[in-house]
């Protein structure tokens, strides 16, 4: 049985991690054939540092998913706050039931149906090309806003109601109280919704295929793209870069957290 | 202590929530540095008018005096009062410094008075040596203390007290009374306290103010609320009391269970219907034929003190507390002096309380410690 149990283990991360060898393999491949490993060679690295291209993509990725976790994040803790404070139940759950939406929705649908609001009111408004940087910067806000709500809602729920009453009743104004003792209260909550919806915009494809124009294209929607050709290896050296800088955030995630156990532990001593 | 005779007062305040009464015409005043109780059960109104002094509830009519100028559109951070919170409020996101100080930096106190002043407060709740322990790594009496200093380092001139012993236990709430008792004759600030503990409020108070249904049903002081409860209500609540329909014969003569009793109440009207107050540790038990009243014993509880016992005397079951053992069943008298005897107005309260017959139920609903929810 006990052997059984690792065979199956091992059967489980052989399916899983295999694909991704096998391409970090042949990314190190001297010939650009992906069934002959005739040598090993960095080649197709330095290729990748010449595709301008590429270099642009990653820099809008990058832009494009700081600027809509941020703006999503203010906006959803606000939303997060107003929800909090209604006052009757029904209300909540109608407003809640809205917030979900979007994230249950298909992402095509959710895509098409952007991209047509996006045409109609640029059309209207007597434009050229409604789609770009723009449209996808409020395409992107708007699928992350109930992601940064569901993280900071709990947290608020967690917090003692009176502390708010009791930063008061020591004589701050309602501001200065919310910064002072409701925001630090809720900040791990906000800091995981601005997080998840950085890596959300970071990995969206099917919305951003169809809410972006012809000039500002994002990696995913570039390498799909690309990948309609002939595959170069390339590819799979971009591919391999992105695999291991994503190890390496996962382990030093692991490694931050061990690290701040130890020290909690240490304090409740 | 008595300088100014009215630092709170409250005219008339009426609040509603969703339409429902939970103060009703509600007028009070408050002394500079007196010791006034809120006393009542769940739901009394008690904890809304402590709210509603320290601003965090707006009431729909009526008014809020403090040292004689309206403060009813002051918002909490303008007001001179501090509260303690049921559960504390403790900033989790402070250490025990932090937490003490947090009014005084609120109010650009220059640190050095701060650290002065956080020191004395630490002394003042016997919290030496805590300043950098973490909130969450205190006890519950500890996080009391913390709670205690954060308000007063600010020196109020009230202090709100809601309900803040009723998360510890018996042993450390009966030390934290005589400690917040102390505290408030050091400082001299008035304290508002709520509890629905009725020998809390009897031991710590100068003056107690028993609510219900968001009216307040009496006032004053300790002694005089036990000796001489307005009402039925009042009688129950507070202690345990046999409370028994009677007439008025005259000045001075009671008539109950059919029989005539001297008293020492007088100005009621002859023929006038009353409830008739006993507590039962003023009732003697006698043998038969030596008393005023003949009952059989229906129920002996050991309460390590006294005896409680349960006596049927024409169908009304009488509490009678007592240090001599007696047996279920056995047939005895009940011997009452006259300054046993408390008599009160009949009122809406009438015929609600005084009988043991339903004896544990009642307990029950008293003893329950229920958190007040009044939003």
């Amino acid at each position: 049985m006990k052997t059984f149990g690792k065979l199956f283990t091992f059967l489980v991360y052989l399916f899983l991690y295999a694909p991704l060898l096998v391409m970090i393999i042949f990314s190190f491949n001297e010939a650009a054939s992906t069934s002959v490993f005739t040598g090993f060679s960095l080649h197709w690295y330095g290729e990748l540092l010449n595709k301008r291209q590429i270099g642009e993509a990653l820099q809008n990725t990058l832009i494009l998913a700081s600027l809509s976790s941020i703006t999503a994040t203010l906006i959803g803790t606000l939303a997060a706050l107003g929800i909090y404070h209604m006052k009757k139940k029904a209300v909540v759950k109608a407003y809640m039931t809205v917030t979900n939406i979007p994230m249950m929705n298909p992402d095509i649908i959710t895509g098409v149906s952007l991209m047509l609001l996006f045409v109609f009111v640029g059309k209207t408004l007597g434009m050229q090309d409604s789609l770009g940087f723009g449209t996808l910067l409020i395409a992107h806000i708007t699928f992350n806003i109930p992601y940064v709500i569901l993280n900071v809602l709990p947290k608020l729920r967690q917090t003692d109601p009176h502390l708010l009453e009791a930063a008061l009743d020591l004589g701050c104004t309602p501001v200065k109280a919310f910064i002072k003792v409701v925001l630090p209260a809720i900040s791990s909550g906000i800091v995981s919704g601005l997080i998840m919806a950085f890596t959300l915009s970071l990995d969206d494809f099917v919305i951003s295929y169809y809410t972006t124009g012809s000039d500002f294209q994002t990696l995913p929607t570039l390498i799909y793209s690309i990948t309609k050709k002939p595959v170069k290896p390339y590819i799979y050296a971009l591919f391999s870069i992105i695999f291991f800088v994503i190890l390496l955030m996962l382990v030093l995630m692991n490694v931050m957290q061990a690290k701040s156990d130890r020290k909690n532990a240490r304090k409740n001593s | 202590m008595e300088k100014n005779n009215k630092l709170i007062e409250l005219k008339n305040i009426v609040v509603e929530f969703d339409g429902e009464r939970v103060i009703d015409d509600m007028s009070l005043y408050i002394g500079d540095g007196e010791f006034v109780t809120l006393l009542g059960c769940s739901g009394c109104g008690k904890t809304t008018t402590l709210r509603v002094i320290a601003g965090f509830i707006q009431p729909q009519s009526g008014e809020v005096f403090f040292d004689s100028k309206n403060i009813n559109g002051v918002p909490p951070y303008k007001r001179s009062v501090n509260t303690i919170f049921q559960r504390y409020a403790l900033f989790p996101n402070y250490n025990v410094y932090d937490n003490i100080a947090f009014g005084l930096r609120v109010n650009k106190v220059p640190e050095k008075e701060i650290e002065q002043r956080v020191s004395e407060m630490l002394k003042l709740v016997n919290l030496q040596g805590f300043e950098k322990r973490s909130i969450t790594k205190l006890s519950g009496g500890q996080q009391q203390r913390v709670a205690i200093a954060r308000a007063v380092i600010n020196r109020p001139k009230v202090l709100l007290l809601d309900e803040p012993l009723a998360a510890l236990d018996l042993k450390l709430r009966k030390d934290m009374q005589k400690e917040l008792k102390n505290i408030q004759r050091q400082l001299g600030i008035t304290f508002i306290y709520v509890t629905h503990d009725q020998e809390e409020a009897l031991s710590m108070s100068d003056t107690v103010v028993v609510m219900h249904e968001g009216k307040i049903q009496q006032i004053g002081k300790p002694v005089d609320i036990y000796n001489e409860p307005k009402n039925a209500f009042v009688a129950d609540f507070i202690g345990e009391s046999n409370i028994i329909d009677g007439v008025m014969e005259d000045d001075f003569k009671v008539k109950l269970d059919g029989k005539s009793f001297e008293c020492l109440d007088k100005g009621f009207a002859k023929g006038e219907p009353v409830d008739v107050v006993i507590r039962p540790e003023d009732v003697d038990i006698v043998p038969a034929g030596q008393g005023m009243l003949r009952g059989v014993i229906k129920s002996v509880t050991f309460r390590g003190v006294h005896f409680e016992i349960l006596i049927d005397v024409q169908d009304f079951m009488w509490m009678i507390q007592t240090t001599d053992e007696y047996k279920e069943g056995q047939e005895v008298d009940l011997k009452i002096d006259p300054d046993a005897i408390h008599i009160m107005k009949k009122s809406k309260y009438s015929g609600q309380f005084g009988d043991y017959s339903t004896y544990s139920d009642e307990m029950d609903a008293l003893s329950e410690i229920t958190e007040e929810d009044e939003e």
